[in-house]
């Protein structure tokens, strides 16, 4: 067998964005030997690009904000299939987390008196978004960044060590957990990009932290590491995943040039004043206010215009309802033939407010649009349209503690799911991320401290995970000699086109029908070179994860015959408030004749928990009938009201 | 079905096409090459509006997979894909072809002044370890405030600048000072230093004082200002180390 290194700690986490840095921080806070394994170079995580902001009802810019308008929101904008344990948990702590980043040292921008500046974003009824201009995500990043530097030269004042308690292995990637005879985490194995160099983790908890699945998708706003890890080793490691059909396309990306097709603007800048238009120059987003919404938004121009200044008085513009919303009227719109001429719809903030002003707000995006696209924001309107951003679906967890069904196994952020149900608002990941970070991390250390004896890695899954790690470079004889990256791009033109915001039956037949090819094919992978810092080699082996993952969308989104946030089925166009009350749940199939590289797996409805009374008690009957069978409220509490 | 999958490109016209050559320095000891750096060249089809990052992946998709760099957000927010592009810093996902001259061969080649470890992969470490000697982190005294400290909006704006580094090595590699010297702390520490030296809220300024007061500090500094043009993030970085400097002697900050 291929030599393998050997490290041994308490809390093994995978991932270091947002999620795995706040969940690492506090099991080392705990006093738990604490290891942060990450695919790219620390500091660079997809997290970095988070732009719009963090929410979380400080009331720092509107007093009337609170834990459960946020709470309401959260809800609405996942059309209330969210896990309500976890929205709870979120608004209530969200507040805590942000203000505890600023005494790590965050930068934010102030409101005049000093205070956490908080800014407008689709779907939250008040500013609520702690924000950064439009870089929040990297200075959420650097500020955690900095918070374990500093952690590391405590441990070296007082040890001697910076690595004592905390060490970050950068460039590592992980490929697989490791389980004891009881089904307990026990570790988990990988390699060093670098070197190539095989290398176990001993741990008796793992934290799950690797964020989304983007990767599987051809036009997406996500970075090279969204490639589902965390999802399929979970599912190989016998976790479940839940809502794997929600996928969040946002509804701005870029569209133009074909070089950046996909590339993310901000939410922001429609929080700010941007409109979005259609070819013919109308604010096609006051025709799409949906029935659930009606009310709530402004019916005309002038209106939604005075919001901005007095929202007191008027309400918001339909440019800001929930992302599933505005991108599928974008769809609908191009659909139409009003659509720009590459594609996409136009948004609008220049004839909106002075140019310096939208350098000042929106600097990242001036520049982004200046130096790809050769567009002068300030001068004219952007062209956008819907690009894939978030997976709402995710492992199955306890939302206190962060644990999977697989012991000492915990998950947080975009990997978990939950929290968000069919559609995540704007500015939820970050608070999120903070929130279940945490919470992961304490629900680790707890674990550990509470164990009796150390779990045993198995000599057998160690030689098993080395030489499918490895398989890459020694082809089956008579192989086809796959391309990685072929196979790659045939995979997200399949997810791209059957998968994607809008979805038939036929289309996604024929999705997993190519999936299936493409798992044949993934079996006869070749690499060129040797294991030294090898390109294709890592695509091969996140093939496996990225077609697990494929399987579990296509699959599911085949089982809902219903339409609802991010999952939108052509031939079942309305909302089924019996479908409400179910859940898919994914977990591998097993079995012996199971494939050993890209397991299949298996999509099975299960009940969802009824909403505890105090909390349905927040919302209005009328608003609960609109996503309810009538027998769900029937407990309702008499006299309540939001 | 998705509608907008495929732009509608006839409606906006096609997109000129051309050829361009990109030489590659490559370094690969484990090839037959060994320690020895080498020059590739690539032609490849590239679109008018392509980035020298779109180019690369070309190469490495379609013509030679072993080709390695780092890359991550892919639009300049990471930090993660710098790289010397016809003899100057910058990052291959911000760098347009057309900006470039793709009428010649393109050179790309790493960064200069860390170890490479393969083709434009350099070892980032020295350069993280002097950002990390600068004590990168809020330095405070007394009780932690059970919301936020108050800070006003001048307050705030004052290290704006600074706070905009994303740490990809671009202003660092391009200093001769660095260059000849692997000690000095580097443009990058020191813009760091100068995020928490003006920060209202920070009371650690007199220690990265003292630590950049060091002779391989902040006097190091030539002012060529390599750095600020190199900074992809418009950061003015020679301005920022010329404040550690007056701060340094006035102790005002």
């Amino acid at each position: 067998m291929a030599e393998t290194e050997l490290h041994e700690y308490d809390v093994l986490v995978i991932g270091a964005g947002g999620a795995g840095l706040r969940a690492a921080i506090e099991a080392r806070e705990r006093g738990l030997r604490t290891a942060i394994v990450c695919k790219s170079l620390f500091g660079k995580a997809h997290t970095v690009m988070a732009e719009g902001g963090c929410a979380a009802s400080m009331g720092n810019v509107n007093e009337n904000d609170s834990w459960q308008v946020h709470f309401r929101d959260t809800m609405r904008g996942g059309k209330f299939v969210n896990n309500w344990r976890m929205a709870e948990l979120h608004a209530k702590e969200a507040p805590d987390r942000v203000w505890e980043l600023e005494t790590y040292g965050a930068l934010f921008d102030r409101t005049p008196d000093g205070r956490i500046s908080q800014r407008n974003f689709g779907g939250h009824t008040y500013p609520r978004l702690a924000h950064v201009g439009d870089r929040t995500g990297l200075e959420l990043i650097r500020t955690m960044q900095q918070r374990i530097v500093a952690l590391q030269q405590a441990d070296h004042a007082e040890l001697g060590d910076y690595e004592a308690r905390l060490r970050v292995f950068a460039e590592c990637t992980v490929t697989e957990l490791l389980t004891d005879d009881d089904g307990a985490v026990a570790g988990a194995f990988g390699y060093w990009r670098e070197s190539g160099r095989l290398v176990r983790f001993d741990a008796p908890a793992v934290v799950l932290a690797t964020g989304g699945i983007g990767k599987s998708y051809q036009v997406t706003s996500n970075s090279w590491e969204y490639t589902g890890d965390g999802h399929a080793l979970a599912l190989r490691a016998g976790a479940t995943l839940i809502d794997m059909e929600f996928v969040q396309f946002h509804p701005t990306g870029m569209v133009w040039p074909p070089s950046v097709k996909g590339i993310l603007v901000t939410e922001g800048v429609r929080g700010d004043g941007g409109v979005l238009k259609n070819a013919d120059g109308d604010r096609f987003m006051f025709g799409y206010v949906p029935d659930v919404f009606k009310g709530q938004y402004a019916d005309t121009e002038d209106e939604a215009d005075r919001w901005y200044l007095d929202q007191e008085n008027n309400r918001r513009t339909p440019d800001l309802l929930p992302r599933d919303e505005v991108a599928r009227a974008i769809n609908t719109e191009v659909k139409e033939g009003r659509g720009s001429p590459h594609g996409g719809v136009y948004l609008d903030i220049a004839s909106r407010m002075p140019a310096e002003e939208i350098k000042r707000r929106l600097p990242s995006m001036y520049h982004q649009f200046k130096e790809l696209a050769d567009v002068d924001i300030t001068a004219e309107a952007m062209e956008v349209g819907p690009t894939c951003h978030y997976v709402m679906g995710g492992i199955e967890v306890d939302p206190d503690t962060g644990q999977s069904r697989v012991p000492g196994l915990f998950a947080a952020g975009e990997c978990a799911g939950g929290m968000h149900g069919s559609n995540r608002l704007g500015g939820n990941s970050l608070s999120d991320l903070l929130v279940f970070g945490r919470r992961a991390g304490l629900g680790a250390a707890s674990y550990v401290e509470g164990l009796e004896r150390r779990p045993v890695v198995r000599d057998q899954d160690v030689e098993a995970a080395a030489r499918m790690t490895l398989a890459p470079f020694d082809p089956h004889p008579g192989g086809t000699g796959e391309n990685p990256y072929t196979l790659h791009a045939e995979l997200q033109k399949a997810m791209n086109d059957l998968v994607g915001i809008i979805r038939t039956e036929a289309e996604m037949t024929e999705a997993l029908e190519r999936l299936d090819a493409l798992r044949t094919r993934v079996r006869d992978v070749v690499v060129e070179g040797n294991r030294q810092y090898n390109p294709g080699w890592h695509l091969a082996l996140d093939l496996r994860n990225m077609l697990m993952v494929g399987e579990a969308v296509a699959s599911s989104a085949l089982l809902r015959t219903e339409s609802r946030g991010g999952h939108t089925r052509e031939d079942h166009p309305g909302l089924d408030p019996e479908w409400r009350r179910r859940m898919l749940v994914t977990r591998c199939a097993g079995g012996p004749d199971d494939d050993p590289v890209v397991p299949r797996v298996v999509v099975e409805p299960a009940g969802r928990e009824p909403m505890r009374q105090d909390l349905l008690a927040l919302f209005d009957l009328a608003e609960l009938e609109k996503y309810h069978t009538a027998a769900e409220l029937t407990a309702y509490p008499e006299g309540a009201s939001a | 079905m998705t509608a907008t999958l495929e732009a509608p490109e006839t409606k906006a016209g096609a997109i000129p096409s051309f050829e361009v050559t990109l030489r590659v320095r490559r370094y690969n000891p484990e090839s037959e090459h060994g320690e020895e750096s080498f020059w590739d060249e690539y032609t490849v089809t590239a679109h008018g509006t392509d980035r020298v990052l779109d180019a690369l992946h070309k190469i490495k998709w379609e013509h030679d997979g072993s080709l390695t760099f780092r890359r991550s957000c892919a639009h300049g927010v990471c930090g993660s894909d710098a790289m010397r592009i016809n003899g100057r810093n910058r990052l291959a996902c911000k760098t347009l072809l057309k900006d470039v001259n793709p009428d010649k061969p393109i050179t790309v080649e790493p960064i200069k002044g860390l170890p490479v470890v393969k083709d434009l992969v350099v070892d980032m470490e020295p350069f993280f370890a002097s950002y990390r000697e600068i004590m990168p982190f809020l330095i405070t005294n007394g009780n932690e405030p059970t919301k936020e400290r108050i800070q006003s909006p001048e307050d705030r704006a004052r290290f704006d600048d600074t706070t905009k580094c994303i740490l990809c090595a671009a202003c660092t590699s391009s200093c001769p000072v660095f260059w000849t010297d692997g000690q000095y702390f580097g443009p990058a520490a020191i813009v760091n230093a100068h995020r928490f030296i003006f920060d209202s809220r920070d009371e650690g300024a007199q220690q990265r004082l003292e630590i950049l007061n060091d002779k391989e500090g902040v006097w190091r500094c030539r002012t060529t200002f390599n750095c600020t043009e190199a900074c992809p993030r418009g950061i003015e970085v020679t301005k920022a180390i010329q404040e550690v400097k007056r701060a340094m002697i006035t102790r005002a900050f």
